[in-house]
């Protein structure tokens, strides 16, 4: 069971079953507890090849006990996240704890991910169970229809899940290269039907400069 | 109630005159009325012997004396701000932590090995703690900086609480503390979990833990 302590600790209660959860992230736990570290993101051997290949490098750790544990990192605000078979988008950086029964994978992003600053690979997480993710200050959920669609800020992106498409948008112009840019040259266009997470912070990325 | 909090990050403090309030050099943000500021030479209370004490054991920080009469404002880098209200126990906090602290507290340092012998001291070492801590003791409000916010945990008989080192800030009760080493041929080996060091409090009172692994 996860559930939010305030806004920046997660308390997770367990009678046996294991989660993962990023490399060092305990702050506290009570009962019995014991901390293993996961090779390739705790998807084996395949996952080690791909993750060190495509730079979607996670260190993750599985827990399993009796008893509470509590996790946080750097006083970052923590979203929870309910799947039920779809599948969450999310860079690795900002997973924090997942169920063990979540599959995690990596998928190409495309031109997205380099504007991002962060790759062109991004962290999948699918199956049924609960996640929790980071955000710089706390997040909103935005939904997106087939009706309407949603533009995001790459720095400010954060996951997204259920069955969306995105696309790349460039609203560079001649005032771009002249340095009269509004610092916003790149943007994603989300389509479909899901939700996406944005976070009130930017990243430092190429578009954010032009 | 001398201390208030303003938000997460600041608190208000009335001073009155006859009553003093120790604090962090430098922490005051604005005050109104009658209040002045003095350095304190001896890092806090107990005369000579205790300054050179804390001189020692690394554990003087720099404190200033607030006297008179009105309303202070304190706050420090930006960090949260907790206030603990101490009922004759003792609290055991690092003394960077400590925003401001009433003057009916009495400020004294532990030796850590006298906690957990030997693990105490290599628990102050590997912690970088260091080897000793700041305790205060009776009845009086206390307010404790710390990264992203506090959670308390009760820690009963039954119940011992484990703490990642890092995310520790203060605990008060009588509450042992012993330092667990949980190495294994991963941690050798360079693939451990993060998690290698604990803090294992046992006993009965409460720890304040942070939600973030970063020292102040």
């Amino acid at each position: 069971m996860f559930r939010l302590q305030g806004s920046k600790v997660l308390a997770v209660e367990m009678t046996g079953d294991a989660v993962k959860a990023k490399n060092g992230s305990m702050v506290a736990y009570d009962g019995q507890m014991s901390f293993k570290k996961l090779t390739g993101g705790g998807d084996g051997l395949r996952g080690m090849v791909t993750r060190r290949l495509t730079g979607e490098q996670m260190a993750v750790m599985e827990v399993k006990g009796n008893g509470t544990c509590w996790f946080a990192d750097r006083a970052t605000e923590i979203n929870l996240v309910r799947l039920q078979g779809e599948k969450l988008y999310v860079e690795s950086g900002n997973l924090l704890v997942t169920d063990a029964a979540l599959r995690t994978g990596t998928t190409f992003t495309g031109l997205r991910g380099a504007s991002q600053g962060n790759g062109l690979f991004t962290t999948t997480v699918e199956g049924h169970g609960q996640a929790a993710i980071m955000s710089d200050g706390p997040a909103v959920a935005l939904r997106v229809s087939p009706r309407h669609p949603l533009t995001v800020d790459p720095g400010a992106y954060v996951a997204h899940q259920g069955n969306v498409r995105q696309s790349f948008q460039s609203g560079v112009t001649f005032r771009t290269f002249l340095g009269e840019g509004g610092g916003e040259a790149f943007q994603i266009r989300f389509e479909g039907d899901g939700l996406v997470y944005v976070q009130p912070s930017e990243r430092n990325t190429i578009a954010g400069d032009l | 109630m001398t201390f208030r909090e303003i938000n997460s990050k600041m608190v208000e403090a009335t001073v009155l005159p006859g009553q003093r309030l120790f604090s962090q050099r430098g922490a005051m943000l604005a005050y109104k009325g009658d209040v002045s500021f003095t350095p304190n030479l001896q890092g806090g209370q107990g005369g000579v012997m205790s300054m050179l004490g804390r001189r020692v054991t690394g554990e003087a920080t720099p404190l200033m004396t607030v006297e008179g009469s009105g309303t202070v404002f304190f706050g420090h880098g930006g960090h949260h701000v907790h206030v603990i209200h101490l009922t004759g126990d003792t609290l055991y906090v690092e003394a960077d932590r400590l925003l401001a602290f009433e003057g009916t507290l009495r400020q004294g340092t532990m030796f850590m090995g006298s906690q957990g012998g030997v693990m105490g001291l290599v628990r102050g070492q590997a912690t970088g703690q260091g080897l000793f801590t700041t305790t205060l003791q009776g009845r009086g409000a206390v307010a404790v900086m710390a990264h992203g916010g506090v959670f308390e945990l009760p820690v009963g008989p039954d119940r011992p609480v484990h703490v990642d080192p890092q995310a520790y800030v203060a605990h008060h009760g009588d509450v042992r503390n012993r330092l667990s080493a949980a190495l294994g041929w991963r941690e050798m080996v360079g693939r451990g979990s993060g998690e290698a060091f604990q803090l294992e409090l046992s006993g009965s009172g409460t720890v304040y833990v942070q939600a973030s692994e970063e020292k102040l």
